[in-house]
């Protein structure tokens, strides 16, 4: 059972300057309207938003640069500790581990990252208009994949740890008191403000089919709903740029054998188009379709992961204003 | 391939030994491996012209041969063009093989009827050498080959070569006939209506263009062949190879790591597979 340790705000502020040194830390500051991971200095710590749903960009940009030499061998950097991660985040990485950490076919770029970095995760005690993870069986806090989680309650951080590279960090988080405050249960306080959020997003998203329904509503779906809204798509590819489990790349080549892996969107023509001139997903209605049918049933079986965490980052995103939530209650209306 | 400690995406080198011309827009590249290098019949590689480009291409030579192996490349588009250009002593970039090549162990004591076209012929090939190979086990072996012209047709020598072989047996289309054109006229599948199947104990392999892929399965199910013995090769954009670029989805396969064989009923309900 995890242990949840209790430290004035002040502390903790205290424990991660004294991190800086060995670690670049990243935490969503807020920019203008925009909350997004800045790499932390000490005039930044007190800036940090904690409990706030979300930074604009999902946790895969650590890992997958939009562009990386993959032929050159990466040089060794600074570990990195990721502060302030949303569980819909967290979640996705259950499906990139798979993806790029697979038995066969490892990409080692991928696995430095992720093995160079400590993710401390982080409660949503707000919701943000298009958050929808509990739609999808997630709860609004850390609970998958986090090495430490943190929460602010009451001018006090509450943290736990959750795997061995977390527990390695507690100890010298702890180690800036002595005595601190230790709990085999979440504090009171915290699970009622956490029920509330997942209450607050149910009803919020009261109408929204479930995963499995999302799934068989699309498998089944008629053209027209998707010929309806693909109308509006302008194939600018910001859906799948955002999205925490798209994964799709390009490879451009480089003298000396060298490629450079670039991040890529299916939603753009001619993705699929071959040298002889075929394209299966010529019709941008096809494409369109083909990134729901990902989403809700290609990569899920295929990795027994769940590949749309409800982050709605797509919904922000779209310059069309494609709700894709609209589409899926309008689906199974 | 592929194991943990190796980079996924650096290519060996290859040297380029031989290019034989086999039609305007087709060559074959013989190309010698500076490591060891095997493959199955139907996988494929990722082939990089340096700082150009990387495309896919099943070997068609046999895999028993493992000092060198060819290539047979239509020229369609950047990399290939420029790979047309290439001469002896050229130096490019190898990764793989990959994919899920023919199971030719499933071919054993059946007659194989093979429908192919244009350079889809290259990976059918590599095929015949195995097959030729193991023809003690086998029953019968058809190819039906179409080209668009008599000049268009590939691996001339090969034809007369496996009609020599006891149980080997070629038939030639061209889609637009010359005076000295002797054999059929018209699209590959026509040839179907001229080889006799015992059915029971007959698969169907089938390369080349989608269009001919398309009608050619739809011919080869009235016949009567059933779904899961028609063997496609799903050939698309396989960028990486690894099954990660995403490219080469077809429906949730990726044809890169699920196929490029096929058989037609894996494939059948997925979207747009023509």
């Amino acid at each position: 059972m995890a242990s949840y340790y209790q430290l004035e705000k002040t502390a903790w502020d205290k424990a991660l300057t004294s991190l800086l040194g060995s670690f670049r830390v990243f935490a969503p500051i807020l920019k203008g309207k925009t909350l997004d991971y800045e790499l932390i200095k000490e005039e930044h710590i007190p800036q940090i938003v904690y409990n706030t749903p979300k930074p604009v960009v999902p946790l895969k940009t650590f890992f997958l640069p939009v562009k990386e030499n993959v032929v050159v061998e990466p040089e060794a950097e600074k570990p990195v500790i990721i502060l302030g991660v949303p569980a819909c985040d967290l979640s996705a990485i259950d499906l990139l581990d798979k993806f790029y950490m697979a038995e066969e076919y490892h990409d080692h770029y991928y696995e430095k990252r992720r093995k160079n970095s400590v993710l401390i995760g982080s409660d949503c005690h707000s919701t943000n208009k298009h958050c929808h993870c509990t739609s999808y069986g997630l709860n609004p806090y850390p609970e998958n994949n986090q090495d430490i989680s943190i929460s602010m309650l009451n001018g006090h951080a509450i943290i736990s740890a959750f795997s061995p590279k977390g527990e390695a960090l507690m100890v010298r988080i702890l180690d800036i008191e002595s005595d601190v405050p230790t709990f085999d249960e979440l504090p009171v306080g915290l699970s009622e403000i956490r029920l509330n959020v997942k209450r607050e997003l149910e009803k919020a998203n009261r109408l929204l089919p479930n995963y499995q329904e999302t799934t068989d509503a699309v498998i089944n779906s008629d053209r027209a709903i998707w010929e309806k809204y693909a109308k509006a798509c302008v194939s600018c590819g910001a859906c799948a740029t955002i999205c925490p489990t798209c994964t799709c790349f390009l490879l451009i080549d480089r003298p000396g054998f060298e490629k450079v892996r670039q991040l890529d969107a299916c939603q753009y023509p001619g993705f699929e188009r071959t040298a002889g001139g075929e394209d299966p997903l010529k019709e941008l209605e096809y494409r369109f379709k083909n990134r729901y049918m990902c989403k809700y049933l290609y990569r899920p079986e295929k990795f027994d992961a769940i590949a749309c965490t409800g982050c709605g980052r797509c919904i922000e995103a779209c310059i069309a204003k494609i709700n894709k939530n609209e589409l899926l209650v309008e689906l199974t209306k | 391939m592929g194991t943990k400690s190796e980079n996924i995406y650096k290519p060996f080198k290859v040297t380029l030994e031989k290019v034989i011309e086999e039609s305007p827009l087709i060559k074959t590249f013989v190309f010698v491996p500076e490591r060891e290098f095997s493959f199955k019949t139907g996988e494929f590689i990722e082939l990089t012209l340096d700082g150009i480009g990387e495309a896919p291409f099943t070997p068609s030579s046999s895999p028993l041969v493992t000092e060198r192996f060819d290539v047979t490349i239509m020229k369609a588009g950047y990399v290939t063009e420029k790979m047309h250009k290439l001469e002896p002593g050229a130096v490019l970039g190898v990764r793989g093989p990959y994919g899920r090549g023919y199971p030719i162990e499933e071919f054993v004591d059946k007659e194989i009827l093979i429908l192919s076209g244009g350079c889809g012929l290259a990976p059918i090939r590599s095929l015949l050498y195995m097959l030729i190979d193991m023809k003690d086990k086998l029953r019968k072996v058809t190819l039906c080959y179409g080209s668009k012209t008599p000049e268009d047709c590939i691996y001339k020598p090969l034809f007369s070569e496996l009609n020599k072989i006891e149980k080997f047996s070629t038939l030639r289309t061209v889609d637009f006939t010359d005076p000295y054109w002797e054999e059929h006229v018209g699209v590959a599948t026509v040839l179907l209506d001229h080889v006799e199947v015992d059915l029971p104990n007959a698969v169907a392999v089938v390369c080349g263009p989608p269009i001919m892929m398309k009608y050619g399965t739809f011919k080869l199910l009235e016949m009567g062949f059933p779904e899961n013995l028609i063997y496609l090769s799903m050939e698309k954009n396989m960028s990486c190879g690894l099954g990660k670029c995403g490219r080469c989805m077809l429906g949730g396969y990726f044809v890169c790591r699920d196929g490029p064989v096929f058989t037609y009923d894996e494939i059948k309900d997925q979207p747009h597979i023509w």
